[in-house]
This record gives C-alpha cells, structure tokens and sequence, in this order.
C-alpha cells in the first residue's frame, strides 16, 4: 500500500512570533516544527505499513528548512520525500492543494492519503477538502479512530456532545487526522541517523507549472493580537450603574 | 573553523528536548519530591536509543558520535539532573567500560540489554574510606581456583540498586605490584550472585529520582573471566572511565545551567516590580548577560574536549576543564537564578528550586572540583 502523508513545516505555537514588515515575521529565533497534526498522520501512515507492507511518502509545500521537518518524519519511519519548496511561509491554500495533487500525479496516486485537520500556523482548514474534491476522492476531516478492510476505510470523528459520526469511505481517501487518532512516536537515534540517507525529491513550484501570484487569497497585512485591555468596574447605587453603563456603549464605545 | 554541529547533531538534540519536554518536565519535580527512580521513563528512555550512543551496531548500541551523546545528555538536563544522571551513569560508567574494555562474549552477553534500557549497570569505585583518593581502596579480590572471591564494600554508585539493575563492575585489589602498591583489577559482578548486596541510598539533597546504592561483597564468587579486560588493568581502566564520565559530568552542568538560565529569563521577562518587567532593571538584566556569556563558555569548551575525544587526539586535560567550568558556571547560574525568583524561588512549586539543589553534586561526584584542580594543574606542569 502507497500512503501520502501531506506534512506542513510550521512556527510552534509556543514561539514568540516578532513582525518583519506588513506581511512577514522575524523567523530568525524562531522555532519550527511539524504541524502537530499531521504527526498523527504520519504515525497512522506508518504504524499501517508497517503491519501492512508498502510505503509512506511525505509531500512537503514549504520553504527550504522544511527539511527538518521533512526529516524528522522520516525518522519516524517514513520512506521517501518529496518537497516542493516556495519562497515565504505562506502559500494559499488553492495553490498547496493545486501543488500536492500534481505531485501526487506526477509520482503515481497513493492508496490513501492523510493531511492533519488543519495547520497550526494559518487555521484556514480548507487544503485537504480542496485536494480531495480535485483528485475526485471522498475525504472525511477530524478523524480520531481509523480503520483499514480490504478496500474500504472506516473513520470515526467526534460531532461534539460526546457523539461520535462512524464513515465508510472507500480507497483511496482523504482522511484529516486529529488528536486521539495514536501517539506519535519518537523517533529513534538509529532512525535519524538512517532518515539522512532516505530520499529526499526537491522541486520548484514553477516545476508543477504553479506562479504564486496566481494564489486566491493574498496576505494584506499581519497584525499582533491586540492585549486585552483591562475591565472597568463601574461603581454605584443598580440605577446609576445600568445609567453610566448605558452612556458608556452609546457616547464612548458608540455601539448603541 | 567550523561551529556548526552536523545535521544529525541538530536532530538529537531537537527529538532529545521535545522527549524531555514531554516525558520528563511533567513529572520530575514529583518524582524528585518522591524520591522515586522510574524504571517505566528509563524503559522509555531507552526505547529512543539513550543508552549505548557511542556503542557500534554489533551490540544494539546506537553508533553515534561522541558529541550527539553529550548534546542527549545536556538536553536531559536542561529539564531534569536525575533523569540525566540515569543516562550519563548508566552510558559512561556502565556501559562504557564494558564495550572499551571487555571480551567479546562479556560485550555480546550484557551490552544488547544495557543499550535497550532493558537493564542498567553500576560501576563500583568509590569505597566508604576512598573518595578522591581511590588508591585507599580496601575492596580485595582473590583468585581461588577458577574463581575471584571479592570482599569489601561500595558506597554511591548510581543505577546499581533498581529492578533494572544486572549487575556492577566492581574495582578491587588483585595483588600487589613491583613497586608495592597495591594491584587493580575490574570484575563484572551480577544481581543475584551469593554474597552480593546492593542497598539504595535514600534521603539525598540531588538526584532524588536517580538510583544510588551501596554495595556490599561478602565472600562473593565470580568465575575467573569475569574479569575486564587483563588483570592488573583496574587502575588504568577507571581513570580513561573518569575521562570520558568527566565529559558527561560537563554535559550536565552545561544543560542544568541552560535550564536554569531559561527558567530565570522566563520568569524575569513576566515578574513585574515597580510598573515592568524585573528583566528591565539593569541589576537582573546584568546576571542574565553574565550567565548567557557564561554558558556560550561553557558550551565552547566542553564540545572541544568532545571534539577532541571524538578525534582520537589526547583530551584528558580539556575533559578535566570542561567538568569544572561547567559544574561551576551551573553553580553560578542556578544561584543567580533562585536569587532572581526571590521568593518564589525558594518554593518547591518553582522548578528553579530543584536545580538548585542538583547542582551542589556536579562539584563533587566523579572527581571533586579540587581533584579537577589538580588534574589541571598536572597538565600545565606545576
């Protein structure tokens, strides 16, 4: 069996994240990781071939040190790579989900492919539905519980409130991994010393004939979430409270 | 000059801090509090190779450069000294002798366990009456038929008294030399044999998630081979085993100090005095660039004596430094950093407390901060 595993290089989300211009930040100090998500993905991927036999590849869409990243899942037992690599962070998601189905065209049509539910960094959660409805497969997002028999894939999500949707969705499929799917590994000394020798295919967007400025969605501006800033206790007898309150919202905050 | 550590070093040290993170940092303080040695964390760290890094693949170890072994350890410490102590105990003192200096039945029977984390040995030097002067060891070993029979008795020797433990290397008196002093040899002593008894030590200021024991020999009978490499070669054994331990010793006091700066730098930045950060007033912000400056040091010079060591060129002089210095900028450090805690830092709730108390061994354990002193001293030609 052929997995994909579409794995994102993203800022942790623990980084102090410092603005570089209007629409880039600092990334000098800091640290990147594997989206959080597709490790679970990942680990699925391999945990499936291990018992199955085949092979698991990583597609990267990401900058040049998403090597680390890329390397990093192959430690975990990933066979081979592919990386795609763009000029900034970020890449719309019409474009990724355009770059992952031409390399997954180019390299021959996995069995099964998983994304994370979304990406830490930009949360538009839109990339595995728009790769899914281009390659023409079925995809469920959120999966916590996956199952394999023969041709068919039985997924599980949680639709909150403690109930749980069960989907039958033939192979191949996209499945969007979450939390509880497993526990990642950590990969082993040996592993990392053997990922440096595993193949690793690097391409240029323009290569899949993809220009960036075709992207759908264009950064305007980053902007730090603003602090909160404190409350105000308004004191007094109810009649002069709800008054101040009310002449607050109209003259100062001029929502009513 | 090239400062850049090799792809795969970067690895290690980021799988390493992402494993500490998430498996040690939760529960350390509890189980220092405790006084808890985990065998379930030492399985686990075993499983992602942090025993046996500098072994060769024909014993499961990990066949890693020295450098990623001491990046492993610095990055376990950073987060928790008993969990490191475990690893640099049980990879310098435990396994190391065994691989350098064993045959190759001993290597092939005990080293694919030590390597998995599967078991841990301990490495009997220190005596009750012979610290930094080892030469006043009593412990005697004699060759009776095909048997040594050891008697004497070892005091804090990590990893030797656990469920994980096989067994120890114990260094005791084989006869006498030419010039009338007493002869040195190495004996690998199993759990289990008649006469052998190991006790943990408890009450300890540090390392209280570590597992120290005393050892006691009471008649204790071991096969002739049980012995390492050749009779006579104790002494020469444990000082090149002091070595390369030195090395691991720096490790820790580098990574402690790393850890103990990040928790001061931390708390400094939201620790609010007089309307801002405490990390603004110049008589915090000065200790912070004393301990940055510091560990740059630190770490400089104990990655030479790695470097070194990893080129086969002599590093005994630059080991000795680096366990000092380090040890001493951690002392340094983590002093600096309670005293910036105020308090709070004196409180066990704050992990700065911990490090604290861990640091006090650094200067003492394998080879006091007087004995690297000398070792130095030697060295320079005084």
């Amino acid at each position: 069996m052929k997995i994909c595993v579409c794995v994102k290089h993203v800022p942790d989300t623990a980084a102090t994240i410092k603005l570089a211009g209007d629409t880039a930040f600092d990334d000098a100090d800091v640290k990147f990781i594997s989206n959080p998500y597709d490790e679970f993905g990942i680990e699925e991927a391999v945990s499936i071939v291990e018992k199955e036999g085949g092979e698991v590849v990583i597609v990267t869409i990401g900058k040049e040190a998403a090597t680390s990243t890329i390397r990093s899942a192959m430690a975990m037992g990933a066979h081979r790579a592919i990386h795609v690599k763009t000029d900034g962070q970020f890449l719309d998601s019409t474009l990724t989900a355009r770059a992952l189905k031409a390399v997954m065209e180019e390299d021959g049509l996995p069995d099964l492919i998983f994304t994370g539910k979304g990406s830490v960094d930009t949360e538009s959660f839109q990339t595995q539905y728009r790769l899914a409805k281009s390659l023409g497969l079925p995809i469920v997002n959120e999966v916590s519980t996956l199952t394999l028999e023969g041709q068919k894939a039985i997924a599980q999500r949680e639709i909150g409130g403690g109930e749980k949707q069960v989907l039958e969705l033939g192979l191949p499929c996209v499945i969007g991994a979450t939390k509880g799917l497993n526990e990642p590994r950590y990969p082993k000394f040996p592993d990392i010393m053997k990922a440096k020798k595993k193949e690793i295919k690097e391409m240029a967007l323009s290569e899949l004939g993809i220009n960036e400025a075709d992207a759908k969605v264009t950064m305007e501006k980053m902007e730090a979430v603003p602090e909160r800033s404190g409350a105000k206790m308004i004191e007094g007898s109810v009649d002069d409270q709800v008054t101040e309150l009310v002449r607050i919202l109209k003259e100062e905050e001029k929502v009513i | 000059m090239d400062f850049d550590l090799t792809k795969e070093q970067e690895m290690i040290r980021k799988e390493v801090r992402n494993f500490a993170q998430k498996e040690i940092a939760p529960i350390a303080g509890e189980l220092d509090e405790k006084e808890e040695f985990s065998e379930k964390l030492t399985r686990k760290m075993g499983e992602i190779g942090l025993f046996g890094m500098f072994v060769s693949e024909d014993y499961e170890g990990q066949a890693m450069d020295y450098i990623s072994y001491i990046i492993a350890v610095e990055e376990i410490a950073r987060v928790d000294g008993s969990q490191a102590a475990t690893i640099a105990a049980g990879n310098s003192l435990g396994i190391g002798p065994i691989f350098y200096f064993g045959t190759e039945e001993q290597k092939q029977k005990y080293l694919p366990k030590l390597c998995a984390g599967e078991g841990l040995w301990g490495f009997g030097l220190t005596e009750p009456t012979a610290g930094s002067d080892a030469g006043g060891s009593k412990t005697t070993a004699v060759l009776e038929g095909d048997e040594w029979v050891i008697n004497g008795s070892k005091i804090f020797i990590t990893n030797a008294a656990c469920d994980l433990t096989m067994g120890v290397t114990v260094q005791a008196i084989t006869g006498t030399r030419d010039n009338g002093k007493p002869e040195y040899s190495c004996i690998l002593v199993e759990k289990g044999t008649p006469g052998f008894k190991a006790v943990p030590m408890h009450k300890k200021m540090m390392w209280r998630a570590s597992n120290t024991a005393e050892l006691y020999f009471d008649n204790v009978r071991v096969p002739k081979e049980n012995i390492l490499g050749k009779k006579g070669d104790g002494f020469h054994q444990m000082l090149q085993t002091l070595d390369g331990g030195r090395l691991s010793i720096g490790a820790m006091g580098l990574g402690g100090a790393q850890g103990g700066f990040d928790l001061a730098l931390k708390y400094a930045k939201e620790r609010e005095q007089f309307g801002q950060p405490i990390s603004k007033f110049q008589a915090i912000a000065f200790k912070l660039a004393d301990c940055a400056m510091e560990i740059e040091c630190a770490r400089n010079l104990l990655y030479k004596a790695c470097w070194l060591k990893s080129n086969h060129r002599s590093f005994e002089k630059e080991a000795a430094m680096g366990k000092l210095y380090c040890s001493e900028v951690m002392s340094r450090v983590v002093d600096h950093a309670v005293q910036i805690h105020g308090g709070y830092g004196l409180m066990k709730e704050y992990n700065v407390e911990r490090f604290y108390r861990d640091q006090k061994l650094l200067e003492i354990g394998e080879g006091t901060s007087e004995v690297q002193r000398i070792v130095i001293s030697r060295f320079i030609g005084c």
